[in-house]
């Protein structure tokens, strides 16, 4: 009767923003962004994406409850660097790394296709 | 290029793909030179994100069928549908044209049912008796009935069974099928299974090996519970025959350790390949599945950018925070 609609786990609520952004007020160049609707799938290649960034000191996420849909993504950066800009970045390489993982994708398709052709 | 130091550098990765097996509903492939976590993410997806078409609504009209309502609706909504058309349509809740529960092009494709039973026979209502009223050019219909166009072969041409009517019994509904992820219902997921497994690194230590009876040799291979090792039958040296079938069970280590040859076999899982395997329930190809995936996840990525807003809001910050330090740059 009470249950709440399943379309709560992937719908951001109106009036809430789906990635919002806190500074650490203690620690210089430390962020924690907290991104509505989204679970592990984000939270972790994007933390992985991270630890690439040697301007990256720390970068972890945390889904705070599994009926909460949201994650934390917290980031500490070196002062050549900021939380914003780090994530910014990593977001941008994962688009890129998608892209040519795509292509190469179609590309094998491709090369399969002609080979079973060439088999017949 | 890095001059700048900000914006200019990258540390973006190249991931390779080889594919070992691919066919309508099975797909087998190499994701070579990326992380676990990107592997993670695109099973994640592929189970819980990949949009389908699957009936959602029905309106049964007359049921006298053993089944109750609730129950045919139930198997009606695992019935995959063709779902080449999903990626395109709109999910009901943000559809404008219609409000989201009548029926409009754009969101929901509908479905009649109407069989009734008069010989002495039970009758088997199946999937082949959904009638879609869609009538376009690539059109939604039932998965087996995809089947005429020679996806199988003709044995396999029966339907998915809905029900079974005695004489006299008869079933009319009207079915709904809507866009949805597998991440709200099951049913709308495209995959059976989607897996995948670290290739392993398997190393004989040949030196040591050779320290080994030609028995104890053959001992040490059956204590693998899948067929990894095997020994050449010219040279009787320990060889590998399948290094992917080693499911890091630590049979053979464990064992080795017994025998009192500790470091006869090392084996290491690379973490920067993977081998996966995936499935389809028909709905979609295999190979749509993935390259679906991979989309859905660039859109995914693309709404958990940064808004123009909060970056305003922190640049605002920083200046603030500048001028109460005393102001004037850093």
């Amino acid at each position: 009767m009470n249950a709440p609609d399943r379309y709560e786990k992937f719908v951001v609520p109106e009036g809430t923003k789906k990635v919002s952004y806190e500074r650490d007020m203690k620690i210089m160049n430390a962020a924690t962004f907290v991104i509505e609707r989204e679970d592990h799938t984000i939270g972790n290649i994007v933390r992985m994406q991270l630890h690439r960034d040697p301007n990256v000191l720390f970068a972890g996420y945390k889904l705070p409850h599994p009926l909460q849909y949201k994650i934390l993504l917290r980031i500490q950066t070196t002062s050549q660097s900021s939380p914003m800009q780090a994530y910014n970045l990593a977001i941008d390489d994962l688009d890129k790394e998608l892209d040519h993982l795509k292509r190469s994708f179609e590309d094998e398709m491709v090369r399969l296709q002609s080979e079973n052709r060439e088999g017949l | 290029m890095d001059g700048q130091g900000q914006m200019s550098s990258s540390y973006q990765r190249f991931p390779t793909v080889k594919i070992r097996e691919m066919k309508d509903d099975y797909m087998k492939f190499e994701l070579k030179n990326t992380d676990p976590s990107i592997a993670n993410a695109l099973r994640r997806v592929m189970i819980g994100e990949v949009p389908t078409i699957a009936i959602d609504l029905v309106e049964i009209e007359s049921n006298s069928s053993v089944l109750n309502d609730e129950f045919l609706a139930h198997r009606l909504g695992l019935i995959p549908l063709i779902s080449e058309r999903a990626m395109d349509m709109r999910f009901s809740r943000d559809c404008d044209t219609c409000d989201g529960d009548a029926q409009c092009h754009y969101c929901s494709v509908e479905f009649k049912l109407n069989v009734k039973c008069d010989g002495d026979q039970t009758l088997d209502v199946t999937s082949l008796d959904l009638v879609s009223s869609d009538m376009r050019e690539n059109p939604v219909v039932a998965v087996d009935r995809a089947a005429d166009m020679n996806v199988f072969d003709a044995s396999e041409q029966r339907g998915i069974i809905i029900v079974k009517l005695r004489r006299g019994q008869e079933l009319r509904l009207r079915a709904i099928a809507r866009k949805g992820i597998g991440k709200d219902h099951a049913k709308w997921s495209p995959a059976a299974t989607v897996t995948f497994m670290y290739e392993p690194d398997i190393h004989i230590n040949e030196n040591l090996m050779e320290t080994l009876t030609l028995d104890e040799k053959r001992e040490w291979i059956e204590s693998c519970p899948t067929k990894v090792f095997d020994i050449h039958p010219d040279t009787q040296q320990v060889f590998v025959v399948d290094a992917e079938a080693y499911s890091y069970d630590d049979e053979v280590i464990k064992k080795a350790e017994a025998m009192g040859k500790p470091g006869l076999v090392s084996i290491n899982a690379k973490d920067d390949s993977f081998i996966f395997t995936i499935e389809s329930t028909g709905a979609l190809k295999a190979s749509q599945m993935l390259l679906n995936a991979i989309d859905i996840l660039k859109q995914k990525l693309e709404t958990v950018r940064l808004s123009p807003e909060t970056e305003e809001d922190d640049a605002q910050f920083i200046d603030l925070e500048q001028h109460m330090r005393g102001g004037g740059g850093r």
